[in-house]
């Protein structure tokens, strides 16, 4: 979705022909970790305050939320008014930018570590609660989940602090800005891009993590790491960690502790807080602690009592993992120690399966088996293996986050590889529909993967895991091309620009079509990791320009003359010197009126090619057939026999023809 | 097939053969009109007679062109037994006149000269004619190179 900007000559640049973004005038207290705040107008209604979020280029945004947010009004929500991509002169990129209407009373909690002005719990209901709640369930109705709900993103909407709104959720993967503190422990487990859009249910936890904070006017816990963090909130339970010896008013408790609650399934839902918001009284959940054992298991220099404890250190500790596992001391514990038979029987299944591998793929068995294992010991916990620890919606995100940082992809891709997914899914305690269709999907992604050719691979799994992507082709980077619609003119751009080495089509934009392209393209996709010298050229040329054709786009000049350079291999495919020749003269006629389609038409037109082959197939038995003869003159081989069998008739005939005469002669002198 | 093949020559053997019975045999009626002109004939022609019994080969013209010239020879005085004494005596002369004999044996040598010397001639004029045919060969072969390139060739040990 392009922006269609303008600039204006004070450098302020326009959205959509109606928003205008100030980069002179940023707004340093509406920041987010990774969007920078500037100052926006309506010039329809100037008067209205708002305000532009401009994200940081390779952060990975929501556009699915955005377009199911925008203009979505609710007490509890900043108003997002506009989004879209435009030129933004201060990165001297394209950079993706969200109009917001501006909350006029400050930031609820300035800082995560220092304390803030608390909120009363007389007025938390009305001031907090109400509003968020009625934003949490507009967010439902668009089935999007929040997933930024910290007190560092609320701010007060009114100067007389009157009512607090979310702040902004989509510069950033869900979850991603996210302290462990305000974090489900499953999702603080995750790497922060990992986390996914989870449910409802994970916005609920953030909320009631928040409130705490907000009740507090501090953070109960600004020195903790989140792995201290993570370990008091499965020993002690969320509630303590977040709440701890503070004295709250009944039904603040009540309800921290219905939206803390670490079980999902028992977690408050929003039936509940409408029945607590109408003063019902609901029984209150008790916190359940994680099984202990009888005695601790020693791991890694430390002693852990609970499998959830044992399975983060696991994590930690990958490597020394297997050595326990397959020994069997772990299953004696599980039996014995923590007295979970069905666990014990789960590990041993799992080292069986790692036993039956082949010498060549143990270790590979052996990682498996640990990431198996890990989850038989935590159930809730999301995917980990290796050093990688993800839900299963958030590995795409986690992905696109790792290789727009040009970080290592390894671990995820042999991930994906190694069916651990599938292991996840096997373990589950629970059927989860939304699992099955998540297992096909890593099917998919898993068969993509395995084929390494342009189009698939790594780059095809990126762009079906992730709708919000723009393409990363080092090409077009700059141009922010979420929509296919975008992708010829920034190539078009690339061009003028001069970046017309190699192949406009690389492996990011072949996949970024395979999966944008809402028309059927396989078989261009798949011709151009054909290896035959100017058949990939040709499927390049053919892609392109069914895209153009598609979408009508036309006055591609740039392109056009980048495509013309490339196709010296089609030309070459042409036997005829003088088809060559006519062929190299039209070209750059076509090209200057940026026709892809014609261009394709001349370089790959089955008429010209047959009659071509046909033509050169004469040529050649011509050639072979003079060849001969002319060797065979050469060597003197002419076959005289036909000349002799003719000179041995002639010289009959002309013995015939003098007997003839004579004859004739004779007769007439007898006669005369 | 094979038996096709086996029986076609000998068909073609048994048809000569019966041709030549019927030439025999019509000659053999002939005898007693004309004696005098067989025994004419029959001394005259003895080259091509033997150039037709010694000549092998399907195409045998080596009988015809030593017989035409032969008989060339040997006509001005078969016309001089028919117009004038048709007699077996005159006949008899005339097969052992030296003049007669050499006029239609030396007719016969011009026919075999003719037909040994005549081919090698035309051999030698066809040859001429290859070499510059060749250069016409060559020049078509260098436009079609120009046009389709060296793809067009093919290596000599593929011909």
């Amino acid at each position: 979705m392009a922006g269609e900007q303008k600039s204006g000559a004070d450098g302020t640049v326009v959205l959509r022909d109606r928003y205008l973004v100030y980069p002179g005038k940023p707004l340093a207290d509406l920041n987010s970790p990774y969007a920078d705040a500037f100052h926006a107008e309506d010039k329809r209604d100037p008067k209205k305050p708002l305000f532009a979020l401009v994200a940081r280029p390779g952060m990975l945004v929501r556009t699915d939320s955005m377009r199911a947010l925008k203009g979505t009004d609710s007490p509890g929500l900043m108003v997002l008014v506009e989004w879209g991509t435009m030129d933004w002169p201060p990165a001297q990129r394209k950079a993706m930018v969200i109009i917001y209407e501006r909350p006029l009373g400050g930031r609820a909690m300035a800082t995560w570590t220092g304390d803030f002005r608390r909120v009363d719990e007389g007025e938390l209901g009305r001031k907090v609660i109400t509003p968020i709640f009625s934003a949490l369930k507009a967010l439902r109705t668009h089935n999007v989940t929040h997933r930024a709900i910290r007190p560092t993103n609320m701010f007060w909407a009114t100067p007389e602090r009157d009512r607090l709104v979310l702040g902004d959720c989509v510069t950033v993967p869900p979850g991603f800005d996210q302290p462990t503190l305000v974090e489900t422990i499953e999702s603080g487990m995750c790497h922060p891009a990992g986390r996914g859009p989870g449910t409802f249910a994970d916005d609920i936890y953030a909320f009631g993590a928040s409130l705490a904070l907000l009740v507090q006017g501090r953070n109960p816990a600004p020195t903790a790491d989140d792995e201290l963090i993570l370990r008091r909130k499965i020993l002690h339970g969320s509630f303590t960690v977040l709440v701890g010896e503070e004295r709250l008013l009944l039904q603040t408790s009540e309800f921290l502790r219905g939206t803390l609650c670490d079980d999902a399934h028992e977690r408050w839902t929003a039936e509940s807080i409408e029945l607590w918001l109408s003063g019902r009284r609901l029984s209150p959940l008790l916190a359940k602690f994680e099984k202990r054992a009888v005695r601790g298991f020693p791991f890694g220099g430390g002693e852990y009592l609970t499998a959830r404890e044992l399975a983060m250190a696991f994590v930690r500790n990958w490597d020394a993992v297997a050595q326990v596992v397959l020994d069997g001391r772990l299953e004696l514990w599980a039996k014995r120690s923590l007295d979970v038979k069905e666990t014990a029987e789960a590990i041993v299944a799992a080292v069986r399966d790692a036993a039956m591998a082949m010498n060549d793929k143990r270790n590979a068995a052996a990682d498996v088996m640990v990431a198996r294992v890990c989850m038989i010991l935590d159930g809730r916990a999301p995917i980990r293996y290796k050093g990688m620890a993800a839900m299963p919606d958030g590995i795409g995100a986690m992905l696109a986050m790792a290789v727009s940082a040009g970080t290592e992809v390894r671990t995820i891709t042999e991930c994906l590889m190694r069916d651990v997914p599938k292991a996840y899914f096997e373990t589950r305690e629970s059927y989860n529909p939304d699992n099955s269709s998540l297992d096909t999907i890593f099917r998919d992604l898993k068969s993509w993967l395995e084929r390494p050719n342009i189009g698939n691979g790594i780059e095809r799994v990126l762009y079906e895991t992730n709708d919000s992507l723009p393409c990363l082709s080092p090409l077009i980077r700059d141009d922010y091309v979420l929509d296919v619609r975008d992708l010829l003119p920034a190539l078009d751009a690339a061009a003028k620009r001069g970046a017309v080495k190699g192949s406009p089509i690389d492996r990011h934009v072949a996949a970024f079509i395979a999966v944008r392209a809402k028309f059927d393209i396989e078989r261009q996709l798949a011709d151009l990791s054909l290896t035959e010298p100017g058949r990939s050229t040709v499927a390049m040329l053919n892609l392109l320009a069914v895209i153009q054709w598609r979408l009508g786009q036309g006055g591609l000049q740039g392109l056009a003359a980048w495509v013309g350079t490339l196709a010296q291999p089609l030309i070459n495919n042409f036997h005829d010197r003088e088809r060559r020749a006519r062929l190299e003269k039209e070209i750059p006629k076509v090209a200057r009126d940026g026709n892809l389609v014609e261009l394709a038409r001349l370089l790959d037109s089955p008429e010209e090619k047959t009659l071509d082959h046909h033509e050169f197939q004469d040529a050649r038995a011509q050639w072979a057939e003079i060849r001969r003869e002319t060797r065979a003159i050469e060597e003197g081989r002419v076959d005289n026999r036909r000349a002799i069998q003719f000179a041995q008739r002639l010289s009959a005939l002309l013995s015939v023809i003098v007997c003839l005469a004579t004859l004739s002669l004779l007769l007439l002198a007898r006669l005369f | 097939m094979a038996k096709a093949r086996k029986t076609t020559p000998a068909g073609r053997g048994g048809k000569g053969k019966s041709g030549k019975m019927v030439m025999v045999i019509g000659l053999l009626c002939l005898v007693p009109f004309s004696l005098p002109t067989l025994l004419v004939m029959f001394v005259g022609l003895l080259p091509t007679f033997a150039a037709a019994f010694a000549e092998r080969g399907v195409n045998r013209y080596a009988w015809i062109c030593v017989g035409g010239l032969n008989f060339s020879g040997l006509a001005p005085w078969l016309f001089k037994l028919w117009f004038g004494h048709h007699t077996l005596d005159y006949a008899y002369d005339l097969v052992t006149n030296l003049t007669v004999l050499l006029m239609s044996y030396g007719a016969a040598c011009a026919g075999w000269a003719l037909y040994l010397g005549l081919p090698p001639l035309v051999g030698m004029l066809m040859a001429a004619t290859a070499q510059r045919r060749a250069i016409g060969l060559l020049a078509t072969q260098k436009k079609l190179v120009e046009k389709w390139g060296d793809a067009v060739k093919t290596p000599d040990e593929h011909l």
